[in-house]
C-alpha cells in the first residue's frame, strides 16, 4: 500500500514565533478559525512537534529564539516540510540588518515554501500550505539536518547519528559566528 | 490438638528464648529459619484436624493470667510514672481499677477459654507464613543495623507471633484483654527499640492509645457481666441477637477500632515508623493490627444488620477514604505504606461488618492478602533502607536503574493492592455486588460510595509512587540486577510468589479454603463457586481469561521496561524547545492536608456516634 | 450478545471509533459554523502517522502507548463479552494506568503533569460509573452485560437521574470540555500522550477512538433489551456530550472532581435510595 498519499490529507502543524510582531500570528490563526477552515485539509494546529509535519514559521528569528527554533525542527519526525510564513520569517523584513535578529528562517532550518506578504494574507499562507503539501508528498524519510549540519555532520559525530548529538551540535555551531 | 495448640502458643516463646540467648549470628539465624516450617506445619495441623473444639485449661493457667495482667499493668504505670506520661499512667490506673472490678463480679462459666475454630486457624496460618518470613528478613535487617542488639529484637519478634496466636484462640474475653495489652507491650518495646527521643515518644503514643483500647474492652466485659451474665465469645455468639443490648458489643468494635488504628487514633500507627523496619512490616501485616478486623470477624454474626454495624461500616468507610486522602500528601515512603494500611484496615472492617458470608469472605482475603502484600512493602522499604538508603519516594527517582528486582517487586506490591485482578481487588469487587443487594439502607449505598472513592484513591496513590520509580532518562545503557542479600531475595521472593499464585489461584482459594472460614463464622458457606479459574459469585463472575489476561498484561510491563527495544531516533523531552534542566517533582496535594483537622473533627464524631449510638448508650 | 458477536465488535471497535471519531470532527466543525473534515480523516492521519519516521524518548515510554492500545481493547472485549460491568470498569482502570505509566515514565513536564491529572480524572468519573452499575444491578437484577441486554426492563425509565449523571460524567471519560484537563491542548497539549509520536503515538490515536466505542457502549446498556431506544440514547448522547464540548470552557481539576463528588454522586444516590426504599 503505497502510504504517501495520505500524507497530503493529513498535515498536522506546528506553529512557531520567532519574534515576529504577531501580524503573521494573527493570520495563521485566522486560517484555522472557522472563517477559512483550514481543517477541511484535515490540518490540525498540535502544537506539539512530535506529532507535527508541516512547520509554519514566522518572524525574523531574533537571537534568542534561534535556539529553539533548531531543537524544534529536530524534534519533528521526518517527512516534515518547513513554511517560512510572511516577509519577515522569508528575509528578515522590516526587521532586516538589526543587531539582534538573524534574517530569516533559511539560514538555520532547510525552508520549503516562502509564504511572503506583511502580513502575509491567509489565502496566501493557504496557498503556501498546500503547496507544501505537493512537496511533502514527494520527501523522503531520511533524517533532515539543520542548515549548519548538512554536509559534515556525520563526519563529526561518527556514523551512528543520534539525534539529541546533532541537536546539540547544531546549537553549538549557530554559536560559532557570534557577533555580539 | 490440644498439644498442637499449645505448641503453636509456647513454641514461639521457646524459639524466642533460644534465639536470645544463642550467642552466634549464625545459629540464631538458622533457629529462626526453623520457626518458618515448624510453625507452618503446625497451623496446618490444626486447619487439617477436626474444628472447632474447646481447650480446658487446669486452673492455675487462670491464675498465673490474673497474676499476668496485674504485673503488666503495674508495669504500663512503671513506664508512665518513668517517662512522666500522664495519660499512661491515668490509663493504667483505670485499667487496674477497672480490671479488679471486673475480676470481682466475674461469674463462673464452664465454657472453656479457649476456642480453636477456622477463623483461629486460619490467624494461625497468617502469622506462621508471613509472621516468621519477616523474623527471618529481620535477622538480616539487624546485621546490617546493630549485630549487638539482634538476639534481643528477633526475640522480641519470635515472641510476639506467640502472643498473637495465643490472642485470636482465646475465647474468654478477659483473657482476651490480657493479651491485647500484651500485645501493647510488644509493640510498644518494638516501637521504643531504637532508645532515641523520637523512638520513645510514639513508643508513649503506641501505649496509651492502645490502652485506650484495653479500657473499653474492660468496660465491654462488665457490660457484659451485667446484660448478659457471660463472658466468652462463644456465649455471647449463641445470645438470640435481635433482643440484646449492644453496649458490650458497642465498646469492644471500638477497642477494635483502635487496635486497627482507625482515625482519629492512627497516630500510634504512624509513629510506629521510627523502629526498625521488620517492626512495621510485623505490625501492619500479621500481627497487632489483624487483631481489629479478628475481633469484628468474631462479634460480627451478633451485630449483622445492627445499627452498631451500620455505623461501624460508615465510620471504618469514611477511615478507607480519609486515611487514602491524608496519603496522598505524604512522601516518606513508610508514612504512605501506613497510611495505606490503615485505609485497608478500614475496608476490612467494613467488610466484616457488614456480616453476610460473602462481605465476611471479602474481609478474609482482604485480611490474608494485606498481610502478604504490606509485609513485602515494608520489607521493600527496609531493603531501600539498608541497600540503597532512600527514604523518600522523591529520592526513588533513578531507582529503576540501579535496582530492578527491588523496583519491580515494589510495582508488583503496589499493582497487587488495587488493580484487576489480585486478591486485594477481587475482595473490593465482590464487597460492592454484595452491598448492592441492600441499598435501601444508607449505610449500605455509603459503603459502596466509601469503596469505590477510596478504592480510587489508592490507585491515584500507588500510581503517584509508580510513576516516581518507574522515571527514568534514557535506554539502559547495560543491563544488570542488583545483587541482594540471599535473605532479602528468599523472603521477598516468597511474598511475591505468594501474591501472583495467590491471585492467580483465586477462585480456588476462595471457595476450598477461605469459605471454611466463611463457614465457621456465619455458620452458612457464601454462595460461590470456582470451575478452573473462573471465580462465581452469587450475582456475577470473574473469567479464567480476564484474570490471566491482566495478570499477563501486568507482568509485561515490568519486564518490558528492561527488555524491549525499538530502532528509532532518540529526542529531547519536549519543553517548548527551551535548553533548561529539568527537576521533575511529584504533585504533593498540599490542598487536602489543610483540611487535614477537618478530617479529623468528622472521625472524631463518627467514633462518638459508633458509640453512643451503636452501643446504645441511649 | 453472542461470543461471535462479541468478538467481531472487539475487532472492528477501531473501525467504528474512527468513524465516531471522523463524525465528530464533522458534528463539532458544523456547530462551529465550518464545513470540517471529510468523515474518514481519522484514519487518513492513521495512515499518514503510519508512515513517519519513528522518533521517541526512550522505548519503555514508547512501549507503554502500545500496551495501552492492547489494554484497552482487551478492556472493551472484556465489556462485549458480556461479564460483568464493574469487571469491565476496572478493566479500564487498568488500561488507563498503562497510559498514566507511561506519562510518568519520562521526564517531560507536560507528560508527568498530565498523566498526574489523567489519575484525577479517574478519581471524579468512576465512582459515578460505579454507581451506575449498581444501579442497572438494581433494576436489572444482574452485572452481566449479556443478561442485561436480554432484559425487558429500560433502566432509564426508572433511572433518569442516574443517566443524566452519566451523560455528565462521559465528558470526563472522553476527555472533552469542560472536564478535559487531562489532555488540555491549549496548556499542556496532550498530556500523557505528548511524547509519543508517529508509530507509537497511533496506537495511543486508535486506543482513543477505542475508548469511544466503550464509553458510548455504556450508554447503551441504559436501554436494557430495547436496541432501537439504546441507538436513539446512543446517538442522543453523542450530540450532546458534543454540545458541552462546544459550549464550554476548561474547568480546573478541583472543579471538576466537586462537580463529580458533590453534584453527580447525589444524583446517583438519591435516585438509587429513591428507587430502593420503593421497592422495599
Ligand atoms: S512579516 Fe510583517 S506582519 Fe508578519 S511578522 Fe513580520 S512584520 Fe509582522
Amino acid at each position: 500500500m503505497n502510504l504517501k498519499k495520505y500524507r497530503k490529507k493529513s498535515p498536522w502543524i506546528l506553529h512557531y514565533n520567532t519574534g515576529s510582531c504577531n501580524g503573521c500570528d494573527v493570520e495563521i490563526l485566522a486560517c484555522l478559525a472557522p472563517k477559512y477552515d483550514l481543517e477541511r485539509f484535515g490540518v490540525l494546529n498540535r502544537g506539539n512537534p512530535k506529532q507535527s509535519d508541516i512547520l509554519l514559521v514566522t518572524g525574523p528569528v531574533t537571537k534568542r529564539a534561534r535556539e529553539r527554533l533548531i531543537r524544534l525542527y529536530m524534534e519533528m519526525p521526518e517527512p516534515k516540510v518547513v513554511v517560512a510564513v510572511g516577509a519577515c520569517a522569508c528575509t528578515g523584513g522590516v526587521f532586516r540588518g538589526m543587531y539582534n535578529v538573524e534574517n530569516g528562517v533559511d539560514k538555520f532550518i532547510p525552508v520549503d515554501v516562502y509564504v511572503p506578504g506583511c502580513a502575509a494574507r491567509p489565502e496566501n499562507i493557504i496557498d503556501g500550505v498546500v503547496r507544501a503539501l505537493e512537496i511533502l508528498e514527494e520527501k523522503k524519510k531520511d533524517l533532515q539536518l539543520t542548515r549548519k549540519c548538512v554536509g559534515d555532520i556525520e563526519y563529526v559525530l561518527g556514523k551512528q547519528l543520534n539525534r539529541r548529538k546533532i541537536v546539540a551540535e547544531g546549537i553549538r555551531r549557530c554559536y560559532e559566528d557570534r557577533r555580539d | 490438638m490440644e498439644q498442637i495448640v499449645g505448641a503453636l502458643i509456647v513454641l514461639p516463646w521457646i524459639f524466642a528464648i533460644a534465639v536470645f540467648l544463642s550467642p552466634n549470628h549464625r545459629l540464631r539465624q538458622i533457629l529462626t529459619f526453623l520457626s518458618l516450617p515448624v510453625l507452618t506445619y503446625l497451623a496446618f495441623k490444626v486447619w487439617n484436624s477436626n474444628l472447632p473444639f474447646f481447650v480446658e485449661t487446669p486452673h492455675w493457667v487462670e491464675t498465673a493470667v490474673t497474676v499476668f495482667d496485674y504485673l503488666l499493668l503495674g508495669y504500663f504505670l512503671y513506664q508512665g510514672i518513668k517517662f512522666r506520661s500522664f495519660l499512661v499512667s491515668v490509663l493504667a490506673v483505670a485499667q487496674l481499677f477497672l480490671l479488679t472490678w471486673v475480676l470481682l463480679i466475674l461469674p463462673h462459666s464452664a465454657t472453656p477459654p479457649i476456642y480453636v475454630d477456622r477463623l483461629t486457624s486460619f490467624m494461625y496460618l497468617i502469622v506462621a507464613t508471613v509472621g516468621t518470613i519477616i523474623c527471618i528478613y529481620a535477622t538480616k535487617y539487624m546485621e546490617q543495623e546493630n549485630l549487638d542488639r539482634e538476639n534481643r529484637f528477633v526475640a522480641i519478634l519470635l515472641w510476639f507471633l506467640g502472643v498473637m496466636n495465643f490472642a485470636v484462640s482465646v475465647n474468654n474475653i478477659e483473657w482476651f484483654f490480657a493479651l491485647f495489652e500484651t500485645t501493647t507491650l510488644a509493640s510498644y518495646i518494638l516501637i521504643r527499640f531504637r532508645w532515641d527521643e523520637i523512638s520513645v515518644k510514639n513508643a508513649i503514643r503506641a501505649l496509651w492509645m492502645n490502652q485506650v483500647g484495653g479500657i473499653a474492652i474492660l468496660i465491654g466485659i462488665l457490660f457484659a457481666v451485667k446484660y448478659y451474665n457471660v463472658y466468652n465469645f462463644t456465649d455471647i455468639l449463641k445470645i438470640n441477637a435481635t433482643a440484646i443490648s449492644m453496649i458490650p458489643l458497642g465498646f469492644l468494635s471500638i477497642s477494635a477500632l483502635v487496635k486497627g488504628a482507625q482515625m482519629p487514633f492512627h497516630k500510634w500507627l504512624l509513629g510506629a515508623m521510627v523502629a526498625p523496619t521488620p517492626v512495621s512490616a510485623i505490625l501492619h501485616s500479621a500481627t497487632m493490627v489483624k487483631i481489629a478486623p479478628y475481633l469484628i470477624l468474631r462479634i460480627s454474626p451478633v451485630i449483622k444488620g445492627t445499627l452498631l454495624a451500620k455505623l461501624l461500616i460508615t465510620t471504618t468507610g469514611f477511615v478507607f477514604v480519609a486515611a487514602g486522602l491524608l496519603a496522598l500528601t505524604q512522601d516518606n515512603f513508610k508514612r504512605i505504606l501506613a497510611y495505606s494500611t490503615i485505609s485497608l484496615l478500614g475496608l476490612m472492617m467494613l467488610t466484616a461488618s457488614m456480616g453476610s458470608s460473602v462481605a465476611i469472605l471479602a474481609s478474609l482475603l482482604l485480611i490474608f492478602f494485606h498481610a502478604v502484600v504490606k509485609a513485602l512493602l515494608f520489607l521493600e522499604a527496609g531493603i531501600m533502607e539498608k541497600e540503597f538508603h532512600v527514604k523518600y519516594i522523591e529520592e526513588m527517582r533513578r531507582l529503576i536503574e540501579k535496582a530492578p528486582i527491588t523496583v519491580f517487586f515494589i510495582a508488583l506490591g503496589f499493582m497487587s493492592m488495587t488493580i484487576v485482578p489480585y486478591g486485594i481487588f477481587i475482595a473490593k469487587w465482590i464487597t460492592l455486588e454484595e452491598a448492592s443487594n441492600f441499598i435501601s439502607h444508607g449505610a449500605y449505598i455509603a459503603s459502596i460510595i466509601f469503596i469505590t472513592i477510596g478504592g480510587v484513591i489508592l490507585t491515584l496513590l500507588y500510581f503517584k509512587v509508580i510513576g516516581v520509580i518507574s522515571r527514568k532518562r534514557g535506554e539502559f545503557v547495560s543491563f544488570k540486577l542488583e545483587k541482594l542479600p540471599f535473605i532479602y531475595m528468599f523472603t521477598t521472593g516468597l511474598y511475591v510468589i505468594s501474591t501472583i499464585v495467590g491471585s492467580l489461584f483465586i477462585a480456588h482459594f476462595s471457595t476450598d479454603f477461605v469459605n471454611l472460614v466463611v463457614k465457621d463464622i456465619t455458620g452458612e458457606f457464601a454462595n460461590i463457586k470456582a470451575e478452573s479459574l473462573t471465580l462465581i459469585t452469587p450475582v456475577s463472575q470473574i473469567y479464567d481469561w480476564q484474570i490471566l489476561g491482566a495478570i499477563i498484561l501486568l507482568m509485561i510491563v515490568p519486564v518490558s521496561a528492561y527488555f524491549v527495544y525499538f530502532k528509532a531516533d532518540r529526542v529531547y523531552e519536549y519543553t517548548c524547545g527551551e535548553n533548561i534542566s529539568l527537576n521533575i517533582g511529584t504533585y504533593n496535594f498540599s490542598c487536602i492536608s489543610k483540611i487535614e483537622p477537618f478530617i479529623e473533627t468528622i472521625a472524631v464524631a463518627l467514633f462518638v456516634l459508633t458509640l453512643v449510638l451503636g452501643g446504645g448508650l441511649v | 450478545m453472542s461470543k461471535e458477536l462479541s468478538v467481531v465488535l472487539t475487532l472492528l471497535s477501531p473501525f467504528i471509533g474512527g468513524l465516531v471519531y471522523g463524525f465528530e470532527r464533522i458534528v463539532r466543525a458544523r456547530m462551529q459554523n465550518r464545513q470540517g473534515p471529510p468523515i474518514l480523516q481519522p484514519f487518513y492521519d492513521f495512515f499518514k502517522l503510519m508512515d513517519k519516521r519513528s522518533i521517541m524518548i526512550h522505548s519503555f515510554h514508547a512501549f507503554m502507548g502500545i500496551m495501552y492500545l492492547i489494554g484497552t481493547w482487551f478492556s472493551l472485549y472484556v465489556l462485549l463479552s458480556g461479564g460483568d460491568i464493574l469487571i469491565a470498569i476496572f478493566f479500564h482502570v487498568l488500561s488507563l494506568a498503562f497510559l498514566v505509566i507511561g506519562g510518568f515514565s519520562v521526564r517531560s513536564p507536560y507528560s508527568v503533569v498530565g498523566a498526574m491529572r489523567e489519575l484525577i480524572h479517574m478519581l471524579a468519573y468512576e465512582p459515578v460509573f460505579v454507581l451506575a452499575a449498581v444501579g442497572l444491578y438494581l433494576v436489572t437484577g444482574t452485572f452481566q452485560v449479556s443478561e442485561l441486554l436480554k432484559t425487558d426492563t429500560v433502566p432509564i425509565l426508572t433511572l433518569p437521574l442516574v443517566f443524566i449523571a452519566f451523560l455528565l460524567s462521559l465528558p470526563a471519560v472522553l476527555k472533552k470540555s469542560p472536564f478535559d484537563i487531562a489532555e488540555a491542548h491549549q496548556e499542556i497539549i496532550g498530556g500523557p500522550e505528548i511524547e509519543y509520536s508517529g508509530k507509537f503515538y497511533e496506537a495511543v490515536y486508535t486506543a482513543k477512538w477505542i475508548e469511544y466505542v466503550y464509553a458510548f457502549f455504556f450508554v447503551f446498556l441504559f436501554a436494557g433489551g430495547n436496541y432501537f431506544l439504546g441507538a436513539v440514547l446512543v446517538v442522543l448522547s453523542f450530540f450532546i456530550v458534543n454540545l458541552i464540548d462546544n459550549a464550554t470552557a476548561r474547568v480546573n481539576f478541583r472543579q471538576m472532581v466537586s462537580f463529580h463528588w458533590y453534584i453527580l454522586i447525589p444524583l446517583v444516590v438519591v435516585n438509587l435510595m429513591l428507587l430502593a426504599l420503593w421497592r422495599a
